[in-house]
């Protein structure tokens, strides 16, 4: 059989991914920024297989690492836009460490979590995000741990742009996606996305119930503290931009990134004079 | 004594200036024209704990440490106790009577011993009790035949900017120089004064593992602190505001390989580096950077394990964990750097490879190498780099992709880079096509594996005749990698002036593997002998497997200590040839 490039999606019918899909794609042309000028940086798992369904410079590192990798990349040409795709699994469970430690950066990367409670590449055990006491094939008793709260957590943790967004609504995502993009410094969305084969329960039906805008709320996103009152609610779910701050990111800090990309430096006469006299 | 050396150590609590102290000896050695080489050892800890510092200098190269001291300034009670066996009856020990109350007499230690009121004479020049290490650097500069005005000279250079603690320092190293004279002690008949040189810069080798990544071209380092190797960071942490890399302290060892990925993918040179623990950590990443083709140097500085094992002490004990790290296979070179100079050189060289060959490079070194200092010359300082395996001007197929992992002659496909138009592809940790794509058809599969195992003959093309010093009717071959260079070259001295003929050949190009030059070095005389650090023998093992020869006689050290020159001469002394 002859490949199309890139490949057709293996996704399930009915997949949040492929609403996430279609946002990515406009919320990245809508930047109006050169398509070459984007790296993505894909995690493993089901979001992560979009690396061959994708048409931009992408990297498909290992599970849990797409962070470190894309920071990398960052620092060494920051006039790149630089974007993570990643589940839950590999964002707060596995890139755990990453995670919490990007926000403090402040590092210029935009972190899309599709979030569907469920490690669902690998048939459907809990994730950390899971609720608890929910059976699955890791936890056919119940899970015990409590679910994380990724949104409070980036709250208290100095992210400077946080939001969560319903994969499905599509026109919505894609906004919020090339605001994201835009934003100087640490960004994330969770993207709360149903997975109707390994978490059923956890339907379009119970999303349209359980969830609420927080412009409808009437939150305004320049307050730590009312944010994570919002990112705290146990009878409703909000989506939204919880958060925003301008503050400087990472690499506009390194001093030695002043004068432009270190991939632009040029490396074809080294001078250690310097250097090696203080050895004397 | 000899005219030719000196060898000198300075004991105490750790946390006391020791390092301070023997770096400004080496300094003061080194600049009156002498080789240098230095050898600390320290415990795990901030505070108290037994800190020693040794400097052997000399007229002519000064390969390793040896036991014999010349002169032990001892700061407590632990340095009389602890280095007896060092010492013989031409031995000077300067050691301080009042601030202890020690009855010296009571250690019956061989040799003459001055007391030095170190604490006293420093408060009087209005020092700290710290400064007390100075007035013995003055004593022990009279007391070898040293000039004055170096160390004085050298205290200003080291403390640059701070006018206070120059002037302190030197006042405490003329208070303990005339005090030593005035009590009747005759300097040691030392190495005769060379001209005073600026040519040879005493440097550990971390240093000049970091100098050589940056002659290199280095443009990105990423590490997570862990002994011995964190000195690269710092040195190069402290330098980057002139250097203008980008150095970062990673959150952990897998996001700081994961990092110099990130960064290779986007087009710089990185490196990381660690130590065995955190080097478990980055065998994924190594992995990663097999199957995706990124360059990627990784420096692993051993130190005993397994698991956090004995921090501050040497080994030579992860040399087949290294070539054999990563699940599945890929090439990957494996350098072994024997002394400063030669770390600087394959640290340099490491990058260039790299990128070359788009394969990860793992620089082993291990404390012994890492944190000693040898006296290096660098004939130049200005260093010209190419770029590699770069497409300037990518273009796509028809499928509108550029095809990165293209099939090739040589197994080396250029490399596009994000930012670049026509470039778009896929950079992949798992198994691909031409374009990147996960792939699972053998056709795909297969092609790929042999495509990157095709650079396995250029790679062998590249490895250079490896270290080997000969003599005539030798019956003894030494074989020995890495740091083992030194204390062998030392032992070969002695040996050479005891009429005992060796030859000897130090791999510092473990992987690929110098196959021919050590099956000609191995039947190059009678017997060999393999000295490594470690229990196993992983050298002499990996030359079996790689040669099918067995050298049956080993000399192991696996006690975190290097090996000395003395014990070398003893063993071959003993072995029935």
């Amino acid at each position: 059989m002859l490949k199309t490039y890139p490949f057709n999606p293996t996704w399930c019918p009915g997949c949040g991914n492929f609403a996430i899909w279609a946002s990515l794609k406009q919320g990245i042309a809508d930047t109006k920024y050169p398509k070459e000028k984007f790296a993505l940086f894909y995690d493993v798992g089901c979001s992560g297989d979009m690396a061959d369904f994708n048409q931009y410079y992408g990297f498909h590192t290992l599970h849990g690492r797409a962070l470190p990798t894309a920071v990398g990349a960052k620092l060494a040409n920051h006039e790149l836009k630089v974007i993570v795709i990643i589940g839950d699994g590999g964002c707060y469970g596995e890139g755990g460490t990453h995670f919490l430690n990007l926000m403090r950066g402040n590092h210029d990367v935009t972190l899309l979590v599709h979030d569907n409670h469920r490690y669902s590449l690998t048939t459907g055990q809990m994730s950390p995000t899971t609720e608890k006491g929910t059976k699955t094939k890791s936890t056919p008793e119940g899970s015990i741990e409590e679910a994380l709260n990724p949104i409070a957590i980036a709250i208290s943790n100095h992210a400077t742009f946080i939001a969560r967004e319903f994969a499905p609504d599509i026109p919505r995502l894609t906004q919020r996606i090339t605001q994201a993009i835009n934003h100087t410094g640490f960004s994330i969305i969770d993207i709360l996305q149903p997975c109707p084969i390994f978490n059923p329960k956890q339907s379009h039906e119970w999303y349209r119930q359980m969830l609420v805008k927080l412009e409808d709320e009437n939150h305004k996103p320049n307050s730590r503290e009312d944010a994570w009152k919002q990112s705290v609610r146990i009878d409703k779910l909000p989506i939204g931009l919880f958060f925003q701050e301008t503050k400087p990111a990472y690499h506009e800090q390194v001093s030695e990134l002043k004068e432009g990309p270190l991939v632009n430096k040029s490396i074809e006469t080294i001078d250690i004079g310097n250097l090696i006299k203080n050895f004397r | 004594m000899d005219r030719d050396s000196l060898n000198w150590k300075v004991a105490g609590y750790a946390g006391e200036g020791i390092m301070t102290t023997g770096l400004l000896f080496s300094k003061t050695a080194s600049r009156h024209g002498w080789y240098i080489f230095d050898y600390p050892e320290y415990p795990s800890l901030i505070r108290g704990g037994h800190n020693t510092y040794q400097v052997h200098a000399g007229k002519n190269h000064i390969h390793s440490q040896k036991i014999a001291l010349n002169l032990l300034v001892a700061l407590n009670r632990d340095a009389l106790e602890f280095h007896r066996d060092e010492l013989d009856e031409n031995s000077l020990i300067i050691y301080d009577q009042e601030d202890d109350n020690i009855d010296i007499e009571k250690y019956n230690l061989p040799g003459k011993s001055a007391n030095l009121p170190m604490i006293r004479l420093a408060s009087e020049v209005g020092g700290e009790r710290v400064m007390g290490n100075n007035v013995a650097l003055g004593a022990s500069i009279f007391a070898l035949g040293l000039d004055l005005g170096i160390l004085d000279q050298v205290i200003a250079d080291v403390f640059a900017g701070k006018k206070e603690i120059i002037n302190l320092n030197q006042k405490a190293a003329k208070a303990g120089y005339d005090y030593i004279q005035k009590s009747g002690v005759r300097p040691l008949i030392g190495v005769e004064p060379l001209k005073p040189t600026a040519d040879l810069a005493p440097m550990t080798g971390n240093e000049a593992i970091a100098l050589g990544a940056l002659a290199g071209g280095l443009q990105f380092y990423v590490a997570y602190p862990m002994t011995p190797s964190s000195s690269i960071l710092h040195f190069l942490a402290e330098t980057a505001r002139m250097t203008k890399i980008v150095v970062k302290h990673a959150e952990d060892e897998i996001s700081a390989a994961n990092m110099a990925l990130g960064a290779s993918f986007a087009g710089v040179r990185s490196m990381v580096a660690t130590s065995g623990g955190g080097f478990c950590y980055m065998v994924e990443a190594l992995g990663e950077s097999g199957v995706s083709e990124l360059p990627l140097v990784i420096v692993e500085s051993m130190r005993p394990g397994p698991a956090l094992g004995m921090p501050t002490w040497t080994a030579q004990s992860d040399l087949k964990f290294l070539i054999n790290a990563s699940h599945d296979e890929f090439p990957r070179f494996i350098f072994a750097p024997g002394d400063a100079q030669e770390a600087f050189e394959l640290s340099k060289k490491a990058l260039v490879l790299a990128e070359t060959y788009q394969v990860p490079v793992i620089l082993l070194s291990d404390k012994y190498l890492s944190e000693s200092r040898y006296s290096l010359k660098l004939p130049e300082t200005v260093f010209k780099n190419n770029r590699f395996g770069f497409e300037n001007n990518p273009k796509p197929d028809t499928n509108s992709f550029y095809p990165r992992y293209r099939l090739t002659e040589t197994g080396v496909s250029e490399r596009s880079v994000p930012g670049q138009s026509g470039g778009i592809h896929i950079t992949t940790s798992y198994e691909h096509d031409e374009y990147g794509f996960t792939a699972e058809d053998t056709n795909a599969r297969k092609s790929q594996v042999e495509k990157r195992f095709k650079k396995i003959e250029s790679m062998k093309q590249e490895i250079p005749s490896q270290f080997w010093e000969e003599e005539p009717q030798a019956k003894l071959t030494f074989i020995s990698f890495g740091s083992t260079k030194g204390p062998i070259r030392q032992a070969r001295e002695e040996l050479k002036r005891q009429r005992v003929a060796t030859n000897m050949l130090n791999l510092s190009w473990l992987w690929p593997f110098p196959k021919d030059q050590v099956k000609k070095s191995v039947e190059s005389s009678k017997s060999a002998v393999v000295v490594e650090g470690n229990y196993q023998g992983q050298l002499a093992s990996l030359i079996t497997q790689e040669t099918g020869i067995v050298v049956k006689n080993r000399l192991n050290r696996y006690d975190g200590r290097p090996f000395y020159p003395e014990e070398i001469v003893n063993y071959v002394k003993n072995l029935s040839i």
